[in-house]
């Protein structure tokens, strides 16, 4: 069993996928997600979205391009297992997401609570929840990589599209390969799954500067001390006008 | 294949024609994106549609469907025309020298046609496309190339017509990408640089769907791209183990190995030998195929034992035959079943109410037989023709069998992929309830059948009878296995050694077909698996369950992961790699390479071939006994010049039997000249119609397999694709008045299907001869019966004609017209 | 004891130790969400549980408070210059000695202030908590009442224990409104005269 305490990532190279979606169905094969009902909408992109079934989609879009009448970019859309993730930190269940040893935010539908505030925290809008309420999404495999294996798209991408390893190495290899930037490198103290694109990272419908909201960070920082403050005050307060003051004295009516 | 799927790395330039393999072979584009990363090859795509391989391709093409000779024929031209062979390989290697009779005659003189159409039968008199013959009874050459007669030549005279001009004219193809495609793919003419091409249906299912593999082998002769690294001609195949399926002889026309199907005509052996055995004088020529005599004897050997002797001509006599001139294929049963001819029909493995072209026709034929029985794992269309739309169960008498068969990880066996890789695949759990593997059905129904015979005799018994099947009551697979690769029956020498030296004990696996006997020494029941289950030092070894990773080579050659046919050689024409000395075309890519020093492991003898398995172990050319590469042709030659097919000596541009067009913008003659023409009013077809004014093409998608049957039931692939659609362009759109997402009607003067209807950029209109000319697409997957969403569509093949290859009979599904309406 | 004044009905007793304990029951487990305090969450068998409770104990508290209204509201708008006067001394609570405080009513001006707040606060806290209850599909919902609620969570960790410690021991004598809803007629005369002066028993 080779578990490091190394972080571990997704590197997607878009311009390595062929779109054939092995990652889509490996994903749900894994995971045991049962098929959705859908409909063809005019495009090869189905299920429409995530879900709480579906951990993972390509992305299909068609973009205008000089050289012909279109470009067709394919994009994997996952939980992108921040470092400092928006959902981890608004959860108000102990225990229902967590980050593992290898850097992924996994859950335990057990712990969830249903309460769905991860959905509003995550700057990358990935956060669903299941007919019984509870949260669903990609958890990097963490069951097959405590194990030493690769998440089950990593592990079906036939073009090496989606690759798994040491995070580091993956930027190291992507910055090799001749990418300037790495998208995730940095955002959100960094993300688990981190993207080579040659072009801008909008093309693919990426949020270029993706962040928890404010009011969470604010909630977070002012508002969850000042919990404590404001109770330890109040009854500090109280005590020490009974010891200073004393109960209060009326006078006599007249 | 000529070569392999991890080749693919290998390449410096991938032209991607008449395939889609980042849809339908995923895992292929593995070794096509290696290729680009770490050798920063070009991905060429020409396709009617941007495609998913498109989206990765440096070089993009659109061309309209059934354009493909035009499109190559102006690559040959432009090859010629600027110098951009590889000569040393073109004079030496192929047939470019050979001088073709006086009197043939091609397209551009015969207004499309080649001499000797014989209009009534629709067939050519093949007498004019003959070589001139020398007194030595070999081709008489012309090495400089010069000789108005040598095939060169008459290369060069056939493709002066296609020019820029009219190619862009026919395919739609602007002249700025036609001329770019052309001088990249060009760039590998150049000794130490390797252009491969991978094909699939896009080429085959058309009316001259040989013509278009034709074409592309004559530019890799040119190019000399055929048996080197990095190069052929590649037919990435369908299904998993359709090559397995060709290789055992499951087509009409062809025996296990290749070996044809004989006719009535041939009385017996020796007639079928003789008809069958290419012949040369050319000593420098190796000619496998002179071996045909050892092929046939040892398979009549192996499927009639004991019962074949020298006497009754090994059981020749038992073998099905076909009447002379009977053409046994897809689309000629179907008639005859349409118009009664057939009593009863097993679909074993298939669906053809919605996998065969003009399924109409299909699904009425099924309704006049009085059995089908459907193996599948699956209820399907096919089975349930009776109940489906349309079908008035009362009207039709057919009774329908099921029997459930097992799938393929529910047994085990071999299964054979493109690169001829016999792989060999263990069962993972019991089938299913009822269900049974393939061969235990087969064994039960012939013990039975032969049972019967025996009990109560019928006619013709001696087939039966005679035949040896010994697999046990359950099949034991690998006696098939064994059965395949055949026996020495007895101690069989090779008494050209002096002494004669024992090549194989009596009762041991035969390790090759080199050492299959004509005389009923040896059984092989395919020669081309001979030494796929072999026996070395008395020990049983099953090559195709070897599972070693090492790649001496470092080109992927893998030669101890289970075994290919031929005798694992991964690259054919192999020896066409080297120069006359022995020495790789190109050093960086040493696929094989002569080692005059080290010793030769079966001769004993110094002087050796390193690398991939030799096509044929001859020395190099430039040594006296040294031997041609291309060892299949009777010459020994690339064929540029091709006498052997219906429809010509090279491939010329017809139109398809459904074509936007009044006329050819290239000859005269519109449609390929020697197709069938099918005549019944179910079959009609229409060209230039105001009412079909659409070219269409079908399709696969990753998500489904074929007709779906498998693919349907299963719900994370039915998610991703749950319906019917068909693509078109934004324009093509706009004057329909149709959005993306909306339901629309398809109609062919065959049928008509409901889909939702893709708007996209990925098709975009051609023009044609100065008209415009639309393009859609759909896929073929969906059927009738599952899901049960009348909105999820019926198949494409409702659609399609019946019409097929004059050469193949595979039917034209990529090229037809259609008419688009909003629902 | 003598003479009895029956400050608070029994409806109001038993509505306010309703509002009093749901109120104590969701600042609880309030604070084990804010800061997942398993040991809390282990009581309720669990977050699920404690989640369950929270949001039960949301929506008593909720008619609960809005059962005051019928009780406090009207006299919690009513001031009078007595009120500035007793806003100007701090209501006699910041000095050691006994001070002159003007005449108050039933309410005194901190409670008034105070019922307001907490009507307030928990007119906000009870909105968004059903916002995040209720509402999905909308970020923008979940954000702002996930803000509200802590905000107002604020209002409540500080005011309810201080108005606990006003009502008992920061006024020996007090309590017993809550248990009995009574007070002797003299403590009632001294807190509240004016109350007492409309009863007619001052």
């Amino acid at each position: 069993m080779a578990t490091t305490t190394k972080r571990k990532a997704l590197l997607i190279s878009s311009e390595l996928c062929i779109g054939c979606r092995g990652c889509q169905t490996a994903c749900k094969n894994w995971n045991q997600l049962p098929g959705q009902k859908t409909t063809n909408t005019g495009t090869m992109q189905n299920p429409p979205d995530i879900s709480a079934t579906t951990y993972n989609i390509i992305r299909f879009s068609e973009v205008p391009s000089q050289a012909n009448a279109v470009r067709w970019l394919f994009v994997s859309r996952m939980c992108m297992h921040c470092d400092d993730a928006g959902c981890m930190k608004i959860c108000s269940a102990p225990g229902a997401l967590y980050k593992t040893e290898q850097g992924a935010v996994a859950f335990n539908k057990d712990k969830c609570t249903g309460c769905k505030l991860c959905v509003a925290a995550c700057p990358f809008d990935v956060p669903r929840y299941d007919a019984q309420n509870k949260i669903g999404k990609c958890d990097l495999c963490s069951g097959r990589i405590a194990e030493g294996l690769s998440p089950a798209c990593a592990k079906t991408c036939p073009t090496g599209a989606i690759k798994f390893g040491d995070r580091a190495d993956l930027i190291a290899s992507a910055k090799k390969s001749g990418y300037g930037k790495v998208y995730g490198e940095t955002d959100l103290g960094g993300l688990g799954a981190i993207y080579a694109f040659r072009d801008a990272p909008r093309i693919y419908g990426m949020n270029e500067s993706p962040a928890i909201p404010e009011s969470v960070i604010f909630w977070h920082n002012v508002l969850k001390p000042l919990a404590i403050i404001g109770l330890g005050g109040v009854v500090a307060g109280a005590l020490i006008h009974y010891a200073a003051i004393g109960p209060h004295k009326d006078e006599e009516v007249k | 294949m000529t070569n392999h799927w991890i080749d693919f790395k290998n390449a410096d330039v991938i032209l991607v024609m008449g395939a889609n393999p980042a849809s339908n072979h995923p895992i292929s584009m593995k070794w096509v994106m290696r290729a680009k990363e770490q050798r920063g090859a070009k991905l060429i795509v020409v396709d009617p549609r941007f495609t998913q391989t498109a989206s990765k391709a440096d070089l993009y093409a659109p061309m309209r469907s059934g354009t493909d000779i035009a499109f190559l024929g102006g690559m040959i031209k432009y090859i010629l025309d600027n110098n951009l062979y590889f000569k040393d390989y073109v004079v030496n290697y192929t047939n470019a020298s050979f001088l073709v009779n006086p009197d043939f005659k091609g397209p551009g003189e015969l207004n499309g046609l080649f001499s000797g159409y014989d209009e009534k039968a629709r067939k050519y008199d093949k007498k004019t496309w003959g070589y001139q013959m020398g007194e030595d009874g070999i081709p008489k050459k012309d090495p400089t190339l010069k000789s108005p007669n040598c095939a060169f030549q008459l290369l060069k005279k056939q493709y002066s017509r296609y020019t820029l001009d009219k190619v862009s004219s026919i395919t739609g193809t602007p002249k700025d990408k036609l001329e770019a495609v052309y001088k990249l793919y060009g760039s590998t003419g150049k000794p130490n640089k390797a252009g491969t091409e991978l094909y699939a249906m896009g080429w085959t299912q058309h009316t001259v769907g040989t013509q278009n593999i034709r074409a592309m082998a004559i530019i890799q002769l040119l190019l000399g791209n055929i048996g080197i690294a990095g190069g052929g001609i590649n037919a990435l195949r369908g299904e998993s183990n359709v090559q397995g399926s060709t290789d055992q002889g499951l087509l009409f026309h062809l025996l296990p190995g290749y070996n044809a199907t004989p006719s009535a005509a041939l009385k017996d052996l020796n007639a079928y030998i003789e008809k069958f055995t290419p012949k040369t004088k050319d000593p420098k020529s190796v000619n496998w195929l002179s071996n045909r005599a050892k092929y046939i004897t040892s398979y009549l050997k192996a499927i009639y034992g004991t019962a074949a002797t020298k006497e009754n001509d090994f059981g020749y006599e038992w073998l099905p035959k076909t009447d002379e001139g009977m053409n046994a294929s897809w689309l000629m049963l179907f008639d005859k079943m349409f118009k009664g001819q057939f009593e009863g029909f097993f679909a074993w493995g298939q669906n053809p109410a919605c996998s065969s072209a003009n399924a109409n026709k299909t699904r009425q034929a099924l309704g006049k037989l009085k059995w089908l029985v459907n193996v599948n794992l699956f209820d399907n269309e096919t089975a349930s023709f009776w109940k489906g739309p349309g079908m008035n169960p009362k009207d039709i008498q057919t009774e329908v069998f099921m029997l459930p068969c097992a799938s393929s990880i529910e047994k085990e066996g071999s299964i054979t992929n493109s690169s001829r890789l016999a792989q060999w695949r263990y069962k993972a759990i019991e089938p299913l309830g009822q269900s049974k593997p393939d061969a235990e059905i087969m064994n039960e129904l012939f013990l039975k059948v032969r049972e019967l015979y025996k009990k109560e005799g019928g006619k013709f018994p001696e087939p039966i009878m005679n035949l040896a099947w010994n697999y046990g009551k359950k099949v034991d697979i690998h006696k098939v296995a064994k059965e395949i690769n055949g026996y020495y029956l007895e101690d069989v020498y090779d008494n050209k050694a002096t002494p004669p030296k024992l090549l194989g004990k009596k009762g041991e696996l035969c390790a090759t077909f080199v050492h299959l006997q004509p005389d009923g020494t040896t059984s092989c029941g395919n020669w081309l698996f001979s030494q796929s289950y072999t026996q070395k030092e008395g020990k049983v070894i099953n090559m195709m369950a070897r599972r070693g990773k090492t790649d001496p080579t470092g080109l992927g050659l893998f030669p101890e992961w289970a075994w290919c046919w031929p005798v694992n050689r991964k690259i054919i024409y192999n020896r066409a790699s080297v120069d006359m000395n022995g020495n790789p075309w190109d050093p960086k890519r040493p696929l094989l390479k002569w080692d005059a020093v080290k010793e030769d492991p079966a001769s004993k003898k110094p002087g050796t071939w390193v690398g991939d398995v030799p096509d044929g172990p001859a020395p190099p050319m430039a040594k006296d006994t040294g031997k041609y590469p291309f060892i299949m042709m009777a010459e020994g030659k690339g064929a540029l010049y091709g006498p052997g097919l219906a429809d010509g000596p090279f491939p010329e541009h017809y139109e398809a039997l459904e074509c936007p067009l009044e006329e050819s913008l290239m000859s005269k003659q519109r449609i390929n000249p020697t197709i069938k023409i099918f005549g019944g009013k179910e079959d009609a077809f229409y060209s230039c119609d105001m009412r079909y004014p659409y070219v269409a093409s079908t399709y696969r998608v990753t998500e489904h397999w074929q007709t779906g049957v498998m693919s349907r039931h299963t719900p994370w692939l039915l998610e991703m694709q749950p319906q019917q659609f068909v693509e078109m362009s934004l324009e093509l759109a706009s004057e329909k008045g149709i959005k993306g997402g909306d339901r629309i009607k398809v109609k062919s003067g065959r049928g008509e299907i409901s889909a939702v209807a893709v708007v996209t950029s990925r098709f975009k209109p051609f023009r044609i001869g100065g008209q415009t000319v639309h393009q859609v697409g759909m896929p073929w997957c969906f059927g009738w019966q599952y899901p049960n969403d009348p909105k999820a569509g019926d198949s494409a093949n409702l659609l399609t004609p019946t019409v097929g290859d004059p050469n193949t009979m595979i039917p034209e599904y990529k090229a037809f017209m259609v008419n688009v309406e909003k629902i | 004891m003598g003479e009895m004044v029956r400050k608070a009905s029994p409806e109001e007793i038993i509505n306010h130790w309703i509002l009093a304990i749901s109120c104590l029951l969701l600042i609880i487990t309030g604070y084990a969400f804010l800061f997942k305090l398993t040991q809390i969450g282990a009581v309720f068998g669990g977050f699920n549980g404690m989640r369950v409770v929270h949001n039960w104990a949301g929506v008593v508290f909720t008619v609960s408070l809005f059962a005051t209204l019928f009780n406090y509201l009207h006299e919690s708008l009513t001031f009078d210059a007595d009120d500035w006067t007793w806003i100007k001394m701090g209501g006699g609570y910041l000095s050691r000695s006994a001070k002159k405080a003007p005449p108050m009513g039933k309410l005194n001006t901190g409670q008034k202030f105070y019922y307001l707040a907490v009507m307030a606060a928990g007119i906000a806290i009870a909105a968004s908590g059903f916002g995040i209850w209720l509402v999905s599909g909308s970020r923008m919902i979940t954000l702002v009442s996930h803000l509200v609620h802590n905000l107002a969570f604020i209002l409540f960790v500080v005011a309810v224990p201080a108005h606990a410690y006003m009502g008992t021991l920061a006024n020996p004598g007090t309590f017993r409104i809550m248990v009995y809803g009574t007070v002797p007629i003299e403590f009632a005369r001294k807190k509240y005269p004016k109350w007492m002066k409309e009863i007619g028993k001052l």
